[in-house]
């Protein structure tokens, strides 16, 4: 049918064909869902922007970011650590060598500055990736015949959870790397294939289906021993949920090596538990000075600190512009998942040379009034945990229904920086920031703080909510009924958007869009602006 | 055996929350004080002047509205309060002192919070926040929560005593009912016991849902009872076993197990008396809110708790216990949607098997089984391989 | 000089010839996502295949010695 439409050259207007050449079709025209394989997910063709665009993303996106991976492997460790680690570990051959596909899943549609802006955060977070798993390769005694090698003692692991800026008084000597982030977290995003075996390993072993499937995830890695020897102890935390502190047995029984345990309180709004909080963070300190041989360094800390709290100011200032106008150009995804990447890794260079280039962009945009975004019929703020195997359905919602996701609830965690003046003033931010982490921030201590939503809303003047409907979450499912309630008193739009993290088995893609779909047509009563991605099937996509 | 003279008077009791001594008390002008989790110190609800109820929500089998509000995909325990919460069935309650200790009783008592449910004008749900670990900035932290949260609200909404000498007086009610259940609870370390573990699962039970000081004269003679109570010349029972495991406060499900032939002679979950029913030791000079904050940190089990040593003692401690009640067994019972139970029913699976030898039979459950014949099946498959084992060691 | 002038210029001109040939080779690998349709249908099917195959410890014989580590209390 296609190839027919293409022949059909006697209807062919020449001077709109040009122009669809050279600017690339109009939103209402471009039928992204024609671009797709059938089930795979993969294109017949990627999509044409116009020249200018096609160009940018093939040079300065495409090819760009292929080179560079090349040169971070390089650079963080070799390509020979990184050839042992793909054969060793299926975590990171089977997910990040189609790495060039999530740009590309994430970016569908976009043009101009968007173009431009929401691609570097992908970068950011590439680069990121490769430096810690390259890191856990150079040092991993299992790809070096069981040596211990100086960066393995000179390494720091911890659970995901807990957040990078622990470690900065190290920083000048030792690398912290997180367990579960590489391995599992971001393969989700990038190959959402791969994580199916390490659940279906932890309930091989036992475990029910029903726990958080996160931490059934991670758990799986290390009962199909694909965790990397990479450090001589851990640390682990309780955040952000009941399944996170469980999870700490089976690390602790299958990892067999000094585990510091650092939970942050639950009840984070009294003042009485920052005390108690920072505290825990000084033994940690202990421990890892006593496990180490290095004092902490109080320099080394202020340091990494004033340079995190650069990257939070920065933050302050995209939501600024997120909130207050039409000019914002990083898309809902590229928001999410480098918002929450970078305030929980902490500081690292590729997050400065990264908001340069994004602050560059924003300010053009602002300067000149460019709209980034120009068919949003809804500004959206999307809330809860959002599913892993589909975090680029924003991009999908914009392009097929208008709906802009202006905001998620995980970038608004960490808001906040850290005063260095003194030690106490210090220790007490830290303790504040530690317990503001993903989730918890919102989904613990009252429920006052999940329905900070209403605030939000009305901060980044959106019109629309995307409930994330997480089924194996335990706290958002406890609250289920009274958003019903709170939607329906204060006349507020929202659909329900039902996944599991990251296992896109339970809720397949395919079905959230046809969720929202449904609300569109059903509740909303509007058309779509590309029919093509209503009904599509990428059941056996990455 | 013949039958326990009170049996019949402590079930009653588990009928429904607001049982004839919650209504006696409440009569008497106490204030009713409810609570879900062993990390609420209940000799603290215990202060002259108010009474602790540990909630359960006994025959719930259909959480309707409760499940509107918070998904069928969360534990049916926390479902079921709150449906009964919802039908006034704690409407007694002049106060709910809450911990967040696991994810769906928190979110059941937020909304206690939140919602006009409980219909009492003077309602108020207190937070706590309870540590994770053993150390001394830990019991430092829980002490102060304590002091704060529980000893302050009660003091400045009820005008409750909670001078260290009204502490002493709570203190020594509760080691009196620590005292007599675990005179009780002996019997069943006896090689053939005199007593059930549903018996025993009742008694407890009751302990932890009524005002103490007016089920002490019954639980006192029910120990003198107990010292001539002879048992069954040929036991009726296959072999002896611990249950350990997540939430558990129906002693229908204790029936179950022992009609299969395996009998309970140690209860190590929420609602046991393992933990519950250990005394308060205050050293001389210390102050009476340090022992409690420390005993309650000390004495739990509960996998909450995250340090290295502590997580690995835990397993030893179970094993321990199998031990000093002379049992064949484990059962790990753990409640669909409990997430440290989940996790902690895994590795207890495999390693109390594996490093101590002793045969784990693993189960997930709901708060009310109404599915029976599966876990029959269970059991009775358990129990028999037990046996063989027996026979395999020439016992 | 002269002969050494048109022999940069060759080499230039080649040097544009292979750029270009590499750029529209590279273009067309993008273009009809080629990357993407080799990882999915060789790479990725070969490296699952390995790792379905890999032999792997049984974690579950990992021992959990009671008193291998001490109590971190500071």
């Amino acid at each position: 049918m296609a190839f027919k439409k293409k022949l059909d050259l006697k209807n062919l207007d020449i001077k709109k064909a040009a122009k669809d050449f050279w600017y690339g079709k109009p939103h209402g025209e471009r039928r992204l869902g024609d671009l797709y394989e059938d089930k795979t997910g993969l294109y017949k063709h990627r999509e044409w922007r116009g020249v200018k665009d096609t160009m940018y993303y093939f040079y300065n996106v495409w090819l760009y970011n292929y080179v560079h991976m090349v040169i971070d492997v390089q650079k963080f460790g070799g390509v020979v650590n990184f050839a042992k680690g793909v054969w060793r570990y299926r975590w990171v051959g089977q997910t990040y060598l189609p790495v060039l596909h999530w740009f590309d899943r994430g970016m569908e549609g976009l043009r101009g500055e968007a173009l431009r802006a929401s691609p570097w955060h992908y970068r950011g977070m590439v680069c990121e990736t490769i430096r810690q798993f390259q890191r856990m390769f150079a040092a991993d005694t299992k790809l070096h015949g069981g040596k211990k090698n100086d960066l393995w003692y000179h390494t720091m692991a911890h659970n995901e959870t807990v957040w990078g800026g622990i470690f900065y008084p190290w920083s000048d000597q030792f690398d912290n790397v997180s367990m579960e982030m590489i391995p599992y977290f971001v393969t989700c995003h990038v190959n959402s294939h791969t994580v199916h075996n390490y659940i279906d390993a932890v309930q091989s072993i036992g475990l029910p289906g029903d726990p958080c499937p996160m931490c059934q995830a991670e758990s799986g890695l290390f009962v199909l021993d694909d965790m990397p020897d990479y450090a001589p102890f851990t640390i682990t935390s309780n955040e952000a949920c009941d399944a996170s502190v469980a999870t700490s047995i089976l690390q602790d029984w299958f990892l067999d090596k000094p585990l510091f345990a650092m939970p942050q309180p639950m009840q984070f709004d009294d003042p009485l538990v920052l005390k108690h909080c920072a505290r825990e963070i000084e033994e940690c300190w202990r421990f890892i000075e006593e496990q180490t041989g290095v004092p902490f360094n109080w320099d080394q800390l202020v340091k990494k600190l004033e340079q995190q709290n650069e990257l939070q100011k920065f933050e302050w200032e995209k939501w600024d512009v997120a909130a207050k106008t039409s000019y914002y150009p990083i898309n809902g995804v590229a928001q999410a998942l480098y918002r929450i990447y970078y305030s929980q890794d902490g500081d690292r260079k590729i997050w400065h040379d990264c908001d340069k280039k994004v602050r560059k962009i924003m300010e053009k945009c602002v300067r000149k009034k460019i709209n980034s975004f120009p068919n949003t019929r809804h500004r959206v703020i999307a809330w809860s945990c959002a599913p892993l195997y589909y975090s680029h359905w924003c991009t999908w919602a914009y392009n097929c229904w208008g709906l802009n996701v202006v905001i998620n609830m995980d970038s608004l965690m960490f808001d906040m920086t850290i005063r260095t003046d003194t030690y106490e003033n210090c220790l007490e931010d830290m303790a504040r920031y530690h317990m503001w982490a993903p989730m918890r921030r919102m989904a613990v201590g009252g429920m006052h703080h999940i329905f900070e939503l209403w605030e939000n809303m009305e901060k980044f003047n959106c019109d629309m909510v995307a409930m994330y409907d997480q089924l194996q979450c335990k706290g958002m499912q406890g609250v289920h009924g009274l958003f019903e309630d709170e939607f329906r008193a204060r006349n507020i739009h929202a659909f329900w958007m039902p996944h599991a993290l990251p296992d896109s088995r339970t809720v397949s893609r395919m079905e959230i869009r046809r969720i929202i779909n449904d609300y569109m047509t059903t509740v909303m009563h509007e058309e779509p602006l590309d029919p093509s991605l209503l009904d599509f099937d990428d059941s056996m996509g990455w | 055996m013949k039958d326990l003279k009170h049996l019949i008077y402590f079930e009653d009791l588990l009928q429904e929350a607001n049982n004839a001594l919650v209504q006696q008390a409440k009569a008497e002008g106490k204030y009713a004080i409810g609570y879900t989790c062993y990390f609420m110190p209940e000799v603290l609800l215990d202060l002259p002047g108010c009474f602790s109820v540990r909630l359960r929500a006994p025959r719930c089998t259909s959480p309707d509205i409760a499940t509107y509000y918070m998904s069928a995909r969360v534990c049916h325990y926390g479902r079921s309060l709150f449906e009964r919460a919802l039908e006034g069935g704690f409407n007694f309650l002049d106060a709910q002192m809450a911990t967040e200790t696991c994810t769906v009783t928190c979110r059941f008592q937020e909304h206690l919070q939140r919602m006009d449910i409980i219909k009492n004008d003077n309602f108020f749900c207190e937070f706590i926040d309870v540590p994770f670990k053993r150390t001394e900035n830990n019991y430092e932290h829980y002490r102060e929560q304590l002091r704060y949260h529980v000893l302050g609200k009660l003091n400045e909404k009820f005008g409750i005593d909670v001078s260290d000498k009204a502490l002493m007086q709570a203190i020594e009610q509760h080691n009196e009912v620590c005292r007599l259940i675990n005179e009780i609870g002996d019997y069943r370390k006896l090689d053939n016991p005199t007593i059930t573990g549903y018996e025993f699962q009742v008694i407890q039970l009751a302990t932890l849902v009524c005002p103490k000081y007016l089920i002490l004269d019954k639980l006192r003679e029910t120990a003198e009872e107990m010292k001539t109570r002879e048992p069954d010349p040929k036991p009726n029972y296959r072999c002896k076993v611990v249950l350990a495991g997540s939430e558990n406060d129906d002693p229908d499900f204790t029936k179950l197990i022992e009609s299969c032939g395996a009998l309970v002679v140690c209860d190590r979950h929420c609602y046991g008396a393992v933990e519950s029913r250990q005394p308060i030791v205050v050293k001389e000079g210390q102050e009476p809110l340090d022992a409690i904050a420390r005993h309650y940190l000390d004495t739990s089990n509960c996998p909450r708790f995250m340090p290295q040593d502590e997580m690995r003692e835990r397993k030893r401690r179970l094993a321990e216990l199998v031990k000093e009640y002379k049992a064949d067994g484990l059962i790990i019972a753990s409640n669909k949607f409990c997430e440290y139970w989940s996790y902690e029913r895994v590795i207890d699976t495999v390693v109390m098997k594996r490093d101590f030898g002793i045969p784990v039979c693993s189960i997930e459950k709901e708060y009310i089984n109404s599915a029976s014949g599966q876990l029959r099946t269970r059991f009775q498959a358990f129990v028999e391989s037990v046996e063989i084992k027996k026979i395999q060691e020439g016992k | 000089m002269k002969k050494c002038k048109c022999k940069f210029g060759r080499f230039l001109l080649k040097l544009l010839g292979v750029a270009l040939v590499a750029n529209v080779a590279l273009f067309i690998v993008f273009f009809f996502d080629l990357d993407g349709k080799l990882l999915f249908n060789v790479v990725e099917p070969f490296l699952k295949k390995h790792y379905d195959d890999m032999e792997r410890k049984d974690t579950l014989q990992m021992p959990y010695d009671m008193d291998k580590y001490p109590k971190y209390d500071y």
